[in-house]
């Protein structure tokens, strides 16, 4: 049965909540903390987002997304233009890989594949910059980063997951 | 009778291959981003313009609430020390009082100089007070993102808060503006100790404490010594404080504290000096000193 226009646009922009949801939270993520020690434990939401959402719903984030909220991250930092992008398009290509495995895995598990793979991309990160600046990046820092990361998790990952259920179609009927 | 050519690849595999030329066409615009990036691009530079702009307005509804909490806990905070701020400020006045009275003889006496000297003085400065809308979002940058409305700002003006320098401006839009604090990495800034004048550059290294490096080795520098911009370079003026020496390792290296204490603050004061223009030569002399490093 072919559905009316209305449907047809409502379900295609349905389908582009978790690219808009994340860049919500990321901007969100941006705002003053006005704590020069707070700031220290901010997470990288990006990067929760766009494993949550590879892992979960693959179907419904390519790379186009995570290549728009790593856009986003840069602009908003003064790193050089493309890591994040990088960064999150590595983080969506081993994700995609992950899933294969751990999708059907308890949330535990994927929390802890989830410490994991964080410690390994901020790893990346970190030593690309380094290796960019030529000049070494403290470490203190970084580890308060991704560990409020790593905290951080269970709670994006419960709204998103609220957001799924509430807002998404149902996975049988994706878009792809 | 001719045979019609018929194309044979199915749409499916069709559908992969442009696909798959779709990622690697995103990862090569963020391959040679990098690259530009390195060369100060100025494609780079439009893009960050734009979306800043785009964002921008979605973060000042975003930055709202966060302003609001910040206000009742700056509220509380300062009712909770109001008797020991009390004290401190009769005191600061007691000294305030000597201090002036110095200060208007000195006046008098520098009038009288450099109509001796026929001294041309400096352009009198003029300053834009901007609301911080936006943080940066992780640990490898110090930046901040203010609004600036309709006045005009240009890359490599200074950034002040009341007692002193926070950082430069880096990207300017419309009506936003990215500014980079002295505790990025990618800040350098010529400075003096004051005590001594010996000269440095307050290097960001990422943390709340910037490094002082290229000073002398045998140089005097003790704990306390405020540092402030020596103006080489021409883009800041010269004297502006911006931090104390907070430690001196065994190896040399010095750590400083910014005296602007940036957690507390809401606006900042982006100031023109008349010295922008000169700005490509700072960056001359930060890449250059990097390559030297």
């Amino acid at each position: 049965m072919r559905s009316s226009l209305k449907e047809q646009i409502g379900f295609f922009l349905r389908c582009r909540i978790p690219i808009f949801f994340s860049l919500l939270m990321v901007l969100l993520f941006f705002m003053p903390i006005h704590s020069v020690q707070i700031n220290y434990f901010r997470p990288a939401i990006g990067l929760i987002c766009v494993y949550y959402w590879r892992l979960n719903r693959g179907s419904l984030f390519s790379w186009g997304s995570a290549f728009c909220i790593g856009f986003i991250i840069d602009v908003y930092s003064s790193s050089p233009f493309g890591v994040n992008i990088l960064l999150l398009m590595l983080v969506n290509g081993t994700t995609g890989w992950l899933a294969r495995y751990f999708q059907a895995a308890s949330f535990n598990v994927r929390w802890l594949i989830f410490s994991l793979s964080a410690l390994f991309y901020m790893l990346i990160k970190w030593l690309f910059l380094m290796s960019y600046f030529w000049d070494y990046l403290p470490l203190a820092e970084i580890t308060m980063g991704y560990f409020s990361t790593v905290m951080f998790y269970p709670l994006i990952a419960t709204i998103n997951a609220w957001v799924a259920t509430r807002f998404l179609p149902p996975e049988n009927i994706d878009e792809q | 009778m001719k045979r019609r050519k018929v194309l044979l690849i199915p749409f499916g595999e069709l559908k992969t291959f442009f696909r798959r030329l779709f990622v690697a066409i995103l990862f090569l615009i963020a391959f040679f981003g990098i690259l530009l990036s390195n060369v100060d691009s100025l494609v780079v530079s439009a893009v960050d313009k734009v979306i800043i702009e785009v964002t921008g307005p979605a973060m000042q509804i975003v930055e709202l609430p966060a302003r609001a909490i910040h206000r009742i806990y700056t509220y509380f905070y300062d009712i909770s020390h109001i008797y020991a701020d009390n004290q401190q400020l009769r005191q600061e006045n007691k000294q305030m009082m000597i201090l002036q009275n110095k200060v208007r003889t000195l006046e008098v006496e520098n009038q009288l100089l450099s109509r001796l000297l026929n001294y041309t003085p400096p352009p009198e400065a003029t300053f834009v007070s901007a609301q911080i809308i936006a943080e940066s979002g992780d640990n490898f940058t110090h930046l901040l993102l203010v609004y600036i409305g309709d006045s005009e700002v240009e890359k490599g003006q200074i950034v002040m808060s009341n007692e002193s320098v926070i950082g430069r401006v880096d990207t300017v839009g419309k009506r936003y503006a990215k500014v980079i604090l002295i505790t990025d990495i990618n800040s350098k800034i010529p400075v003096i100790i004051e005590r001594t004048r010996t000269r440095g550059i307050l290097s960001g290294n990422n943390t709340d404490r910037p490094q002082l490096i290229f000073t002398r080795s045998n140089a005097d520098i003790e704990i306390g010594d405020v540092i402030v911009t020596s103006g080489v370079g021409g883009m800041f003026p010269a004297g502006l404080p911006i931090g104390l020496v907070n430690k001196v390792n065994n190896d040399g290296s010095v750590e400083v504290e910014p005296i602007a204490d940036i957690s507390r603050l809401e606006y900042v004061r982006i100031i023109d000096y008349g010295l922008s223009q000169d700005s490509e030569f700072l960056n001359d002399f930060a890449e250059g000193l990097d390559n030297a490093q």
